[in-house]
């Protein structure tokens, strides 16, 4: 079987996030930016045409 | 899983340089650019997508105002049934164009992982099929797995189950319908924005579908959708089965999403099948998943006819109902019944600890990473567009599989049986008659679809009828067939079966 169940899993919540939204106690926090892999995301967003949503029309479906 | 589940996805069709009105062609070319090993049909003869299950059959089914315009200034010149370009695939799912949009339809499944990895499946022989259409085009296409291009108009993402037909359908609706309306806590894409009207009271919604909820329940699927589906179309014996027909929900990227939403789903409909009854209801659930979805506070109440509960806690009462009834009954139940309260615990106290897991929450800390980051407001633009690209299904340009690559996304299957997915039915279920027989004898396959097979033996047309096998486990049957030597033993071996 290749099905990696159990090791999958398990995995423990919690994760830290990203960036963490304010609510009741801190306040919203800055992300930090110094995190390599969060600018890694950063650099792949900034490459998305910001126009491309405008452009994107379908045809209804289901 | 007791039941065969299937996840039908109508993925979003972007190509550069092309328009609305070139879609249909451009989705055609996508299916038709199919290189994996199939039979170019389908039998449409058995379908009835007006028969409604309350018992009466619609005249016709509506259309989309705006959609049929579009036909109407730039009719096709060949029947609707080659527009659709009918693909059975080896591995049991269908691929074909439906509405302007590749759709990939997986196999039946009966285990959650198997039913995960062949939906991903989806993804990669839809990707193949568009890299191969870009290719013979010189276009570069794109290909979204979300429901809604943002302006107005909506594509599905929907899941069949099969159950017993001896439920009235007053209790099945009844019992589904605050599930359905409340499910999109986890089972979300999430959506920057109200589709059609600014808002600036909901920057960001959980549900992609949401807004397109017109009615509580009929049988259409092209407009006026409802939240409950009342299609009466089991792809099985009539007098024994139904098909339950869900098409309120988003397409999720994340596994981990689609296995509980699918997962939970089938729990509440085996909680059902022993004749439980939900102990609420919510009189006007368009309105109130609509609230749900928008709920900028995340307070998230609904008002019920047992007084205002929040959504988390009308979840809560499916949860305990299943864990009564069925902990302990196997590994995947248990599995199911932990992830379903776990999530519903920490959705009360810190959503964004399900980052790694819950699409809706993922985009979320996405995109406020982006505004933080750029000074940008949440109605820019560019938050649009960021949206969609979370959707694309190209792991080198989609900002899901950005995450994946960190390791930010729980994924429950492996990269290998997704790839075995490509190409192997579940060998459990009635998708492995019908993929190996596409396998090894499709030049014999006349035409098919998912309760029977047409062939020719020799000079005569034989019909195999898989209308009944439901609930068999066919694993034994289907590692003989693979043996099989010629068409007449594989027929004989599987009449030896439905005998």
């Amino acid at each position: 079987m290749i099905w990696q169940t159990e090791e999958r899993l398990r995995r423990p919540i919690p994760q830290e996030p990203i960036t963490k939204p304010g609510g009741d106690g801190d306040g919203p926090s800055r992300p930090d930016v110094q995190r390599p892999d969060t600018n890694e995301l950063l650099k792949r967003m900034r490459r998305i045409d910001p126009e491309q949503a405008r452009r994107y029309r379908q045809r209804s479906g289901e | 899983m007791h039941r065969l589940i299937g996840i039908e996805t109508e993925y979003g069709l972007y190509v550069e340089g092309r328009g609305v009105a070139d879609q249909l062609i451009d989705a055609m070319g996508v299916v038709r650019s199919c290189p994996f090993p199939a039979v170019r049909s389908w039998d449409y003869r058995l379908e009835d997508p007006r028969r409604d299950m309350r018992g009466f059959r619609v005249e016709h089914l509506e259309v989309d105002p705006h959609d049929a315009q579009i036909e109407r200034e730039h009719p096709l010149p060949i029947s609707e049934r080659e527009a659709r370009s009918d693909h059975a695939l080896g591995n049991g799912a269908r691929l074909y164009n439906d509405h302007a949009h590749p759709e990939y339809a997986t196999p039946e499944c009966q285990r959650l992982l198997e039913l995960v990895a062949h939906d991903k499946a989806g993804e990669q022989i839809v990707l193949t099929c568009a890299q191969a259409y870009a290719q013979r085009t010189g276009n570069k296409v794109t290909l979204y797995k979300n429901n809604t291009d943002h302006h107005g108009s909506s594509y599905g993402c929907h899941e069949s189950y099969s159950l017993t037909r001896q439920i009235p359908f007053e209790t099945l609706a009844g019992n589904l319908l605050p599930f359905l309306v409340t499910r999109m806590l986890f089972a979300g894409a999430g959506k920057v924005g109200v589709e059609g009207e600014p808002n600036p009271r909901v920057p960001f919604q959980l549900s992609q579908r949401a807004d397109f909820y017109m009615d509580i329940m009929n049988v259409e699927t092209l407009y006026r959708r409802p939240i409950f589906n009342t299609r009466d179309e089991p792809h099985a014996t009539m007098r024994r089965y139904r098909r339950l027909h869900v098409i309120c929900g988003d397409a999720n990227m994340s596994e981990y999403a689609t296995a509980l939403k699918v997962g939970t789903t089938a729990l509440v409909l085996d909680l059902t099948e022993t004749g439980w009854f939900a102990p609420f209801s919510i009189p006007n659930p368009v309105r109130e998943a609509q609230r749900l979805s928008r709920d900028p506070d995340m307070k998230w109440l609904i008002e019920t006819d047992a007084g205002t509960l929040s959504a988390i806690d009308i979840q809560r009462a499916y949860w305990q109902a299943a864990h009564e009834q069925f902990a302990g009954r196997d590994a995947e139940t248990d599995w199911l019944l932990h992830e379903w309260q776990t999530v519903l615990d920490v959705l009360e106290t810190d959503p964004d600890l399900l980052a790694d897991r819950l699409d809706w929450v993922a985009k979320r800390q996405l995109l406020n990473l982006y505004v933080e980051s750029e000074g940008v407001s949440w109605d820019d633009p560019a938050l649009f567009a960021l949206d969609l690209e979370y959707h694309n299904i190209d792991p080198a340009e989609g900002l899901y599989y950005a995450l994946v690559e960190q390791g930010r996304m729980l994924t429950l299957v492996s990269p290998e049986a997704i790839e075995q997915a490509t190409h192997q039915p579940p060998m459990d279920t009635r998708a492995a008659i019908r993929g190996l027989c596409i396998q090894r004898f499709a030049e014999q396959v006349e035409t098919l679809n998912w309760e029977r097979i047409i062939l020719r033996d020799a000079e005569q047309t034989v019909r195999l009828d898989l209308s009944r096998l439901i609930e068999t486990d066919l694993r034994i049957l289907s590692r003989r067939l693979t043996t099989a030597p010629d068409i007449t033993t594989f027929v004989k071996m599987v009449k030896e079966v439905q005998s």
